[in-house]
């Protein structure tokens, strides 16, 4: 049976202004391919993936583990008139590709109402999230420089990527980047030790234990 | 905040926005379920790692004993054994040791995977974020216990299944009032328990990845992920005829009022709603608005209905269902919460539900017909589905692959096949297969559903994974099968291939006239099909009369009331549930009427045996003999299984064989027969004496409402 042939199904959402580059970025992403019309997305969308994951210890050094990890990457409107369909997909997604238009200081200025947008709806108040500045290809027209995003970025504590959909640029790591994250979000959730580890040499994040994640592992 | 927004009104989109989502969320379904069936898989790999270490949580071994493998363990590492999630000792050959350096059992290790691979990890958090009512601790509480059932759920699913919901009648039926006894099983659920359920909502299905065909811009790119996927799944194809129908349809989109109301916090209302059930109200769709228009006009490809799925997800029906079952299958958490009541509460709403579906007329609601075609897959025996002339023919080849040793059933197509749904005159067919006698989930396997076609074309390969010495003795039941979205599946015809005389050396396609199942396959009555026998002892004893009885007035309360013993000795020739042919039975008793739960008993679990002897004795205290004749032993026997629900086995009910019963807030007919009957009369007629039996099992415990 090759229909589930993968070991992980990671749900990412994109989300940000109308026009940011959403939709042609997964495209870039999935099918490597630009598409230069714009064609306002419809509520919401999905484009799929499958990618090869390679696990990487806490300290960094790769474990030589690959997984399959099939990618289901949730496109939504940017248009205000479907934000109450839209967000309400927010809450199923494990990552979220935060995206603005780096030649619109506008959209950059609503990255701070998106933010408290996904704390409200997204599974948890701090779910894993990179910014994005598309359009990176656009220089002359360029908006919003790096350092003020970056800046934001370093803010909420989230990375910061400037990518193009058109040259495809930063685009794949970007993305790699957010699995990143969830992946180790989940092995931070599952492999947390219970608090009473009596054998435990393993050393536990404490402080931000949420009763939630603690029940994980049983 | 997400606690505000309880609906999504959908009204604003127009016919065309509508549409393009409906697809979207198609294709997420698709996804979802090609997920399910591999989370599903995934489980039945740990049940396997588990079943073969200790059991869990039994603790009757030595500290010296590895509580996996059960080896010995060296002195020297008792120590520092003991898996500090499950609190085993374990045997250094049984860890598992983490990035971290610290360890874990090789279950825990298994579990704590699956966690991941499965997106537990991600459900449990968003259970968690967006079940809980600020304030209201103690609800709060149980809900970190207890995940919900139905926290696999997502926004895209609940969307859908709203468009799906058809109102009809319009008028959604009012909740019914739980019954006691529902209710009390419902709180009695132990953390344990609970997340056995909440992790237990698969669905065998099986068509996935056949994406619906989109139109105008999007279709190039869409035509890029087909071909990409087109590398994992070569055969299945798009069901293309179903374009041109798109167009037809969309003529009709008139432009009435359609708001397409999301209930997107259904399932956490309910649980809020503490311990008053019946107050919950689901959000549905409003009666007005025509979803149905909308569905015929805007799905090609429906989506898979619940209609066949096997036992597994039967809570995950009972929900779709909600509106009909007012939400009995929900727990309510919050309410007080007894540990130690283990695994018990997936047999109970298995029970109640089925006792109540069969109970419930099949033109209620849709939705509640949702349930009826799930349980019927379960008891695929009861012969629970709709049918209509057999017509047509399957066109396909049988041969065992000697390299992957499986015997591999390649289905091609079939031909002008009957309408399942002959008043819309259209067929959604599926071919399933069973390599007869087993007639088990394991032993089920099945194609995809082809949309609106009499005509459908498959080119699917089902395999079994099976010794070719085994193939003889056995046969191969192939049954077609239309896939009824908001009613129940039809059954479209069936052919029984003999496998011992047959060539399997090469694959030879056969084109074979389907038939309609034999008369006697039919089962008129839950006795038509043979499911074992259960032998058990009944004696009623007498209250002793020496004791302090006629001393005071309140004699006829005390006088009377003597004890039923029920003496559950073996099960003969039961079904095999598990791969090896074998059952791990137990059997559960439950004595009608009953206030509440007192009356459950359950025998221990006897495994890998398909004839297990219990002996385990049943006690009901304080029952006089004039309540036993007005009253009704129910026994049903189940195949354990630890993370799935457990499944019947079949059952007897004992009782005077007349009048009704009330089994919860219902009046039911007793409908013991035979030695049921005569049994029951035995152990009234003579107090005090064993009065020994053995009865047929049913195959189902399905009861007649009373008048």
């Amino acid at each position: 049976m090759t229909d589930g042939d993968y070991d992980y199904l990671i749900k990412l959402l994109a989300l940000g202004d109308s026009g940011v580059g959403k939709t042609t970025f997964l495209y870039r992403y999935t099918d490597n391919k630009f598409n230069p019309k714009f064609i306002t997305t419809v509520g919401i969308d999905f484009r799929e993936k499958r990618v090869v994951y390679t696990a990487s210890n806490p300290n960094g050094t790769t474990t030589g583990k690959t997984f399959k990890v099939h990618l289901q990457l949730w496109d939504t409107a940017g248009q205000e008139r479907f934000r109450s369909l839209t967000t309400a997909f927010f809450r199923d997604a494990m990552g979220f590709l935060l995206m603005f238009d780096l030649t619109s200081q506008q959209s950059f200025l609503n990255v701070r109402n998106w933010m408290s947008q996904l704390q409200a709806n997204a599974y948890c108040e701090n779910p894993d999230i990179v910014l994005v500045g598309n359009k990176a290809d656009l220089s002359d027209q360029r908006e919003v420089q790096e350092k003020q995003a970056k800046e934001l970025a370093d803010k909420y504590g989230i990375p910061y990527f400037e990518t193009s959909a058109a040259t495809g640029a930063e685009v794949d790591k970007t993305v790699i980047t957010l699995l990143d994250l969830v992946m180790k979000r989940m092995e931070q959730c599952v492999d947390k030790p219970p608090a009473e580890s009596a054998n435990g040499n393993g050393a536990t994040k404490l402080g931000d234990a949420q009763p939630v994640e603690k029940k994980c592992a049983c | 905040m997400p606690e505000a927004v309880d609906m999504i009104n959908l009204g604003f989109l127009s016919d065309s926005e509508r549409e393009l989502i409906l697809e979207v969320l198609q294709r997420d379904e698709e996804l979802r379920q090609a997920e399910e069936q591999r989370v599903r898989k995934l489980k039945t790999e740990l049940l396997d790692v588990r079943r073969k270490g200790a059991k869990r949580g039994s603790g009757r071994y030595s500290q010296r004993v590895c509580g996996r493998c059960l080896e010995p363990i060296s002195r020297l590492s008792v120590f520092n054994s003991q898996c500090k999630l499950c609190n085993h000792n374990v045997c250094c050959n049984c860890r598992t040791v983490l990035p971290n350096g610290s360890w874990l059992c090789n279950v825990c290790t298994k579990e704590a995977d699956l966690k991941k691979r499965t997106g537990d990890w991600f459900y449990d958090q968003k259970v968690n974020r967006f079940s809980s009512t600020p304030g209201h601790d103690i609800v709060r509480v149980s809900l970190k216990k207890n995940p919900l059932v139905k926290k696999r759920e997502t926004t895209g699913e609940i969307l859908l299944r709203s468009t799906e919901m058809k109102p009809n009648p319009p008028s959604p039926r009012p909740n019914p009032v739980p019954q006691p006894r529902q209710k009390k099983q419902m709180v009695n659920k132990s953390e344990n328990s609970v997340s056995i359920a909440s992790r237990e909502s698969f669905e065998s299905k099986d068509d996935v990845w056949s994406k619906p065909a989109r139109s105008d811009t999007e279709s190039a790119e869409n035509a890029s992920i087909t071909s990409s996927k087109a590398e994992t799944e070569s055969g299945r194809g798009t069901p293309e005829q179903q374009r041109g129908d798109h167009s037809a349809r969309s003529s009709p989109a008139g432009s009435s009022v359609s708001s397409l109301t999301v209930p997107v916090k259904a399932d956490i209302i309910s649980t809020e709603g503490t311990n008053t059930p019946a107050e919950v109200k689901l959000a549905r769709p409003s009666p007005e608005l025509d979803v149905d228009r909308l569905f015929k006009k805007s799905i090609r490809r429906a989506p898979k209905p619940q209609g066949y799925v096997s036992t597994l997800d039967l809570r995950d029906e009972c929900d779709t269902a909600k509106t009909s079952m007012g939400k009995r299958s929900h727990s309510v958490p919050g309410l007080d919460i007894q540990e130690g009541e283990e695994e018990e509460e997936d047999i109970d709403s298995l029970v109640s539900f089925h006792k109540r579906t069969m109970a419930s007329s099949p033109s209620s609601l849709g939705s509640s017909r949702n349930t009826l075609g799930s349980l019927m897959s379960i008891y695929s025996e009861a012969g629970d589905f709709d049918s209509v002339e057999v017509s047509g023919d399957v066109v396909f080849s049988v041969h065992y692959d000697e390299n992957t040793k499986s015997l591999q059933v390649f289905i091609k197509e079939c031909h002008e096949l009957a309408y399942g749904d002959t008043s819309r005159r259209l067929s959604n067919p599926y071919v399933k297969c069973y390599l007869l006698p087993d007639k088990s989930r394991q032993s089920k396997r099945k194609t995809s559903i082809k949309r609106n076609t009499v005509n459908p074309i498959y080119n699917e390969t089902l395999k079994y994974s099976i010794n070719r010495s085994k193939l003889i003795m056995r046969s191969l039941l192939i049954s077609v099968w239309h896939h009824g979205r908001l009613s129940r599946n039809a059954f479209l015809g069936e052919v029984e291939i003999a496998l011992d005389c047959r060539d399997l050396g090469s694959p030879q396609e056969d084109c074979v006239v389907l038939m309609s199942k034999a008369a006697s396959v039919v089962p008129t009555s839950a006795f038509a099909q043979y499911k074992g026998e259960l032998v058990i002892s009944l004696k009623y004893i007498t209250p002793k009369k020496s004791t302090a009885v006629k001393i005071k007035g309140n004699k006829a309360a005390s006088e009377e009331s003597g004890e039923l013993h029920v003496l559950i000795k073996e099960a003969k020739n039961l079904i095999a549930m598990k791969p090896g042919g074998t059952s791990d039975s137990f059997v559960k008793g439950y004595l009608f009427p009953t206030q509440s739960k007192t009356t459950k008993r359950k025998t221990s679990v006897v495994k890998k045996n398909l004839n297990p002897h219990y002996n385990h004795t049943f006690v009901y205290k304080e029952v006089t003999l004039e309540q036993l004749q007005r009253m009704c032993l129910e026994l049903t026997v189940w195949d354990k299984e630890a993370m799935m629900s457990n499944e019947f086995l079949g059952g007897v009910c004992l009782s005077a064989g007349q009048g009704t019963v009330k089994i919860g807030k219902e009046e039911v007919e007793l409908n013991s027969v035979g030695e049921e009957v005569s049994l029951w009369q035995k152990m009234m007629q003579y107090p005090d004496s064993w009065a020994e039996g053995t009865l047929p099992l049913r195959s189902t415990m399905g009861k007649e409402k009373g008048k």
